[in-house]
């Protein structure tokens, strides 16, 4: 299947250009070079898999991404600095360096370097995270004497700086082959990345299967979307798509068709219900350092993606295909929270909250005003660092046997704890979007958008979502402050400075955005939208 | 206005940090914030009264038009009397009722702290995302102060239920309120008010608005939470379940009622629920035997009776609906903390158990029935004062009669029931011995006396009362021009109604068979706690069932969720719209017949193979005659990538496969669910198929690309033959990075393979098996 996928792409990569009149394209290098960094160090990372000597990849490796992501930030804000509010494209068009793709690009760089922090910590569990040797098979003799090495697989930082480069080029793409092309670069190394956890092995690896097998699906819908398209069009440019949708009366059965599948793709990597079903097994199953980096960036990534084909190339046809993207906001709303009533295992219930704001999140995407754009991108970052710090949180509350997902093991947390309690219920408060946090920012923005568009009743129906999700939030709320603790509860771990960093991140974000939002807010509704 | 509720903040956080030293006093401490508050709203009373509103504004996210305002008018220089004067009141009380040395006063002073700036902010906000915000800070310190420590199970349960309840209205208000702010284009409430949109969007708006109302204010059918709440300290009741946190329903009805008083979807549920509220608390309290339980089933009625009022929309409703509002705050905060002193002084507060109290400790029984006699209605009170222009109000015929049936009703069990608590608290019962009282002293007593006089105060110099309340009236546009409060209104229907209702509400209360009757006789569908505790329940109920069927860990069952969504969302419109193609053809070359045939029955062994290494076989005869598909259809170069691609599948298959059991292990649950997943798997390959079909045919645009090779292959590329001009020149660097992939792929499955063999050979070498699986993943 991957190899014909070469195949098409192959194909239709040329259709931009007439064959023999080639020529090289222009680059605009200040713009991309955030890309060209992340890239770069990932590459470099492999590298050093291979000659450097085991004891020393860990150090290097972590120094080697923080630095590049360091590095790629301060490229960023040099650009970002003067670039020119109407956005450029480079690369043939294949990308567009526009004001929203700069403000998810900041938003994944701030992300990713939570991420990184996290998935860099070897305080917490001693070692990390990560298994020493993901080649060794579960539960054999070798298995068991790895599990008291404290080394770990540190191909996961190249593999997460790939994926952090495919969701930055993902959101700045500007034609649906280089939207698939970055599609796969950042799902291929979250699918290894989920399967390396150092407990509870089969159950890291089963995720990772699953993850593969139905993003493998995903893909191929999304290809096949593509390849309508192209046979609708005859071009693969979003630009393209929407003046051949706007301006002609030939049958429209291609261009639906390629949207529905095409977006069924995105759907999938936003996790939005009802194509949610791999989030709660693969939250769980992942390491969680992991599961933050997936739930924060990978949905910023496929909303960024979402925000910018439906506007770009569908905003004419919007009033044919939003009723189902009506129908998909709600399903997914009401999954996210009824389900994750029922949810015993904490990762697996913020896996169902991520589903449910996925449904908000598609709100404000199908709004297609600058308002929704705005107010879209917004919650994105919002609800990003408030889920990265939660995840953080959750790898904190540990037993002799891994991390304590069991909501019952968090009974009268408070009372251990009062602190990483204080901060847990702080993280569900802005999940649940009470005011003075940025969930409620983020929120209201995202609503008040979609009123403004004519989608009053969804605006009710989310309010409704909202309640019944507020009510599992809160049990787990009520749990840590009213229970008394179970005598051989799990403790919790003094984080390291790395977690602590997370942490301290994802929470100052959260407040900072929900006290005074004006100043992100003015930049994520400065400037010019999309350019194509 | 702003500094005052930040100090009400500041004074939380200092309680908790001198709560281990001060003890009980920290409530002393922190009453102190509300009176010099309610002194500070006095001393600028004359100019508030004048109707010259203060307004201050904070500006918080400009951007999006997020600003706090806050704006002090009449209707809330009412409420701060409840909210800051009671408050004061309720606080020093609070001193002298806990016990010396009692654990989480800290706690408890910080909550009610945080609280009563939370309602100081509730009722000066002029915004709706500050009413909202201050609005749901109250519900959680409500929270908070119910469930206590969460020692108990029945706290706990009260505390969830009240702040689900009134948590889900706080969320429908929000949704009404941004509407109405959407409709109107302004998040200001008083200039909404001032310039009331209107239109179905409207409507639903001010529904929402009133699903916020009735849960807040504890109406049918939400009012279960209220009497459950009653397991808070008395004083908590005292503040948030009399004088304050419920009257804020009440308040947001008062506050929107000058702009919607005249739209229907506006008065008539408050009305109607109002109505029956009256009367089903009314009803309830008179079978209470908890005094505590009692009053709040009072305070339900009673809120019913407010409801009604303030949702009427009239001017004379509005002046008798502002007016009880004060009498209620200030005759109910009085009940409460005498119940309060009751259970401190005697240790129990069950009318089955006291006996005597009236006689031993005759203070307090003068305070109590003077607050008795406001809610009874007894003139000189102010609760006399407002119940007859409440009456007056409804006496203008029509619909109207039917409210004033409804409250004159509600009346006569308010009357009953007060008399009941009279007697059940304070009578000296012939069965019962004396109850032992400790005599309460003047710091339990002052604060009981205080808001019992306050009614009195007000009753008997009404000019004093009318120059409160006018203002809230004279903004009203609607009804007919109120008549000003007295204590005589000369003899008429409100007089009668009044005489009426004391008469039977003795009676009543006098011949208990006159509704004892009803017991047990109501429908037990109109039990609105069961009601709520199926709501929940089913719920949950509903949330499990879901995820067994759906989230069960199988990759099946989840991508037959998926393939079923996509057929919902992709497949309709992809079906729907498209045109069939002009002609049908089975075949172009008889040759693709038997091989179409060959791809079909293997992909139905392939499903049916019992052993393993059947299914691949016949899923890459599937691959196999695709390719030879291909072969006819003049695309070799496919073709040939096709079959290496399969024989390289099929070998890494075969590999991996010796190290699995022969047959498939779960065949028996396989088969339980075939059909389902026949069905759903049938579905997806015609979908597919027949999607390919119908868009082979809807292709309008030529393909460009296609005309341009076969154009140019000859005067660009030199190449008689378009195909190979395509793979070695036109696409040339496709050709060079399919053969790298391809190279590394087969480089990567063969070195797996052998350092598998090697290290079958030496078990320990495992470093060379995960590189070389990290190269398998690499290279895909």
């Amino acid at each position: 299947m991957l190899t014909s996928s070469v195949l098409t792409s192959g194909l239709l990569a040329q259709q931009g250009q007439p064959p023999g009149q080639g020529g090289a394209p222009e680059i605009d290098y200040l713009a991309i070079l955030p890309i060209i960094i992340i890239f770069g160090a990932a590459a470099v990372g492999v590298l050093l898999e291979a000659v450097l000597p085991k004891h020393q990849r860990w150090s290097v490796q972590v120094g080697l991404s923080i630095l590049a992501i360091v590095g790629a930030g301060l490229a960023f804000a040099y650009y970002v600095s003067d670039a020119p509010t109407e956005g450029i494209t480079t690369i043939a068009g294949a990308l567009s360096i526009d004001q929203p793709a700069l403000f998810l690009w900041g938003t994944l760089l701030a992300l990713g370097f939570g991420s990184i922090l996290l998935i860099a910590d070897r305080s917490v569990e001693p070692g990390g995270a990560f298994v020493a040797e993901a080649a060794i098979r579960p539960g054999t003799v070798q298995d068991r004497a790895q599990a008291q090495t404290t080394g770990m697989q540190t191909e996961v930082f190249p593999l997460a700086l790939f994926a952090l480069g495919g969701m930055m080029t993902f959101c700045a793409a500007n034609d649906l082959l280089t939207m698939f092309i970055a599609l796969e670069v950042l799902s291929l190394p979250l699918y290894l990345l989920c399967g390396l956890a150092r407990r509870r092995r089969l159950l890291s690896q089963e995720a990772a299967v699953k993850y593969f097998l139905l993003g493998a699906f995903a893909s191929a819908f999304f290809l096949y979307g593509l390849a309508l398209l192209y046979g609708y069009a005859g071009s693969v440019k979003l630009a393209d798509i929407a003046t051949a949708a706007a301006g002609t009366d030939r049958s429209d059965a291609l261009l639906f068709g390629g949207l529905g599948l095409l977006v069924v793709g995105l759907l999938f990597k936003g996790s939005v219900g009802p194509f949610h079903t791999w989030t709660p097994d693969v939250y769980q199953g992942a390491p969680t350092p992991v599961t933050a980096f997936m739930a924060a960036c990978t949905k910023v990534a496929a909303f960024g993606g979402m925000l910018r084909v439906l506007t770009v190339a569908f905003e004419s046809t919007s009033w044919e295909w939003r009723g189902v993207l009506w129908g998909v906001a709600i399903v997914s709303m009401v999954i996210g929270a009824i389900l994750g009533l029922t949810q015993t295992d904490v990762k697996r219930m913020i896996a169902y909250s991520s589903i449910a704001h996925a449904g908000f999140l598609l709100i404000g995407t199908i709004a297609l005003t600058d308002q929704g754009v705005s107010a879209t991108m917004f919650y994105l970052l919002a609800y990003g660092f408030t889920t990265l710090a939660a995840f953080g949180v959750v790898s904190l509350v540990r037993d002799s046997s891994g991390e304590a997902t069991h909501l019952s093991q968090w009974a009268g947390l408070a009372k251990r704890s009062p602190l990483i309690a204080a901060v847990f219920t702080f993280l569900l408060l802005a999940l649940t979007g009470i005011p003075l946090t940025s969930g409620f920012v983020g929120k209201f923005v995202v609503f008040s958008a979609a009123i403004e568009d004519g989608m009053a009743p969804l605006v009710v129906i989310a309010l409704v979502a909202s309640a019944v999700a507020a009510f599992f939030y809160l049990r787990v709320i009520v749990l840590m402050y009213f229970s008394e603790p179970a005598e051989d509860g799990p403790t919790v771990s003094v984080p390291g400075t790395f977690t602590t960093a997370a942490i301290t991140l994802g929470v100052a974000v959260t407040v900072l955005l929900g006290v005074l939002p004006t100043v992100v807010l003015d930049w994520a509704t400065a400037g010019g939208g999309f350019a194509s | 206005m702003l500094l005052a509720i930040a100090l009400h903040m500041l004074v939380a956080v200092i309680v908790l940090l001198i709560a281990r030293r001060a003890g009980r006093w920290v409530f002393a401490i922190a009453a102190a914030v509300p009176a010099v508050t309610f002194a500070w709203v006095m001393s600028g009373s004359a100019a508030t009264l004048a109707g010259d509103a203060r307004v201050e504004t904070l500006s918080w996210a400009p951007k999006i038009g997020l600003e706090s305002v806050l704006r002090l008018d009449v209707l809330s220089f009412v409420m701060i009397i409840l909210v800051s004067g009671v408050g004061a009141v309720v606080f020093a009380f609070y001193a002298a009722y806990a016990k010396p040395g009692e654990r989480g006063v800290g706690r408890t002073a910080a909550l009610l702290s945080v609280f009563a700036g939370a309602m100081l902010g509730l009722v000066l906000a002029d915004d709706i995302f500050t009413l909202y915000v201050f609005w749901e800070l109250t519900t959680v310190c409500s929270f908070l102060l119910v469930g206590g420590d969460g020692v108990s199970r029945a706290a706990r349960r009260s505390a969830v239920q009240a702040l689900l309840v009134t948590a889900i209205g706080g969320l429908a208000m929000l949704g009404g309120l941004v509407l109405l702010a959407e409709a109107s284009g302004t998040y200001r409430i008083s200039e909404i008010v001032a310039n009331p949109p209107s239109g179905a969007a409207v409507n639903v708006a001010l529904v929402l608005l009133l699903v916020g109302v009735v849960t807040k204010s504890a109406q049918v059918p939400f009012h279960p939470w209220l009497p459950g709440a009653m397991v808070a300290p008395t004083p908590v009741s005292a503040y948030l379940h009399a004088a304050a946190m419920v009257k804020a329903g009440v308040y947001l009805l008062a506050r929107f009622a000058p702009g919607f008083g005249d739209v229907p979807a506006w008065w008539v549920p408050a009305v109607v629920l109002g109505s029956l509220t009256m009367l089903i608390g009314g009803y309830r309290a008179l079978r209470e035997t908890d005094l505590k339980t009692l009053l709040a089933y009072g305070t339900v009625s009673q809120l019913g009776f407010l409801t009604v009022l303030m949702g009427a929309g009239t001017r004379a409703a509005a002046l008798a609906g502002i007016t009880l509002l004060l009498a209620h705050g200030l005759f109910k905060s009085a009940l409460f903390l005498v119940v309060g002193v009751i259970d401190r002084q005697t240790g129990t507060r069950d009318i089955r158990h006291l006996s005597g109290v009236g006689r031993q400790s005759p203070a307090l029984a003068v305070f109590a029935v003077l607050a008795l006699a406001s809610m009874a209605g007894l003139p000189p009170l102010l609760g006399f004062v407002g119940k007859e222009t409440a009456f007056e109000a409804f006496t203008y015929g029509g619909t109207d009669t039917f409210v004033l049936v409804a409250i004159a009703l509600g009346s006569v069990l308010t009357v009953a029931y007060s008399i009941r608590f009279v007697w059940g608290a304070f009578a000296t019962k012939t069965d019962l011995p004396d109850t032992a009282v400790s005599t309460p002293g003047i710091g339990l007593l002052g604060p009981v006396a205080l808001p019992a006089l306050a009614g009195l105060v007000f009753g008997v110099a009404t000019p004093l009362a009318s120059t409160v309340v006018d203002g809230y009236p004279a903004a009203m546009p609607f009804g007919p021009e109120a008549s000003d409060l007295a204590l005589w209104h000369g003899i008429g229907v409100p007089l009668g109604l009044s005489v009426l209702a004391l008469v039977g509400g003795y009676l009543v209360y006098r011949y208990p068979a006159s509704w004892q009757w009803l017991c047990g006789r109501l429908p037990s569908a109109l039990n609105a706690q069961r009601g709520y505790e199926r709501a929940v329940t089913g719920l949950d109920d509903v949330a499990h069932k879901v995820t067994g069927r759906l989230q069960v860990g199988s990759l099946p069952a989840y991508l037959g969720v998926i393939l079923v969504a996509v057929f919902v969302v992709a497949g309709v419109g992809m079906i729907s719209d498209t045109p069939l193609p002009a002609e049908w053809r089975w075949f172009d070359n008889p040759l693709q017949v038997p091989l179409a045939l060959l791809v079909l029955a293997g992909a139905w062994a392939a499903v049916f193979a019992h052993r393993r290494i059947t299914a691949v076989l016949f899923a890459s005869v599937v691959g196999y005659g695709i390719a030879a598909l291909f072969i006819v259809d003049g695309g070799p170069d496919l073709a040939l990538a096709q079959f290496l691609v399969e024989s390289l599948t099929l070998v890494v298959f075969v590999f991996v496969l010796r190290r699995f059991p022969a047959h498939f292990s779960n065949l028996k649950s396989i088969r339980s669910f075939r059909f389902g997943k026949l069905a759903v798997a049938a579905t997806a390959g015609i979908l597919v198929s027949l999607a390919g079909v119908l868009y082979s045919g809807a292709r309008t645009e030529s393909p460009t690309a296609s005309q341009e090779y076969a154009e140019r292959a000859v005067s660009e590329a030199g190449a008689s033959n378009v195909v190979n001009a395509i793979i070695v020149d036109f696409r040339a660097f496709d050709t060079v990075g399919e053969i790298t992939v391809l190279a590394v792929a087969a480089a990567g499955a063969a070195s797996l393979i052998l350092a598998a063999q090697r290290s079958a050979r030496r078990p320990t070498e495992s470093d060379e098996d995960s590189k070389a699986s990290k190269r398998k993943e690499a290279s895909r």
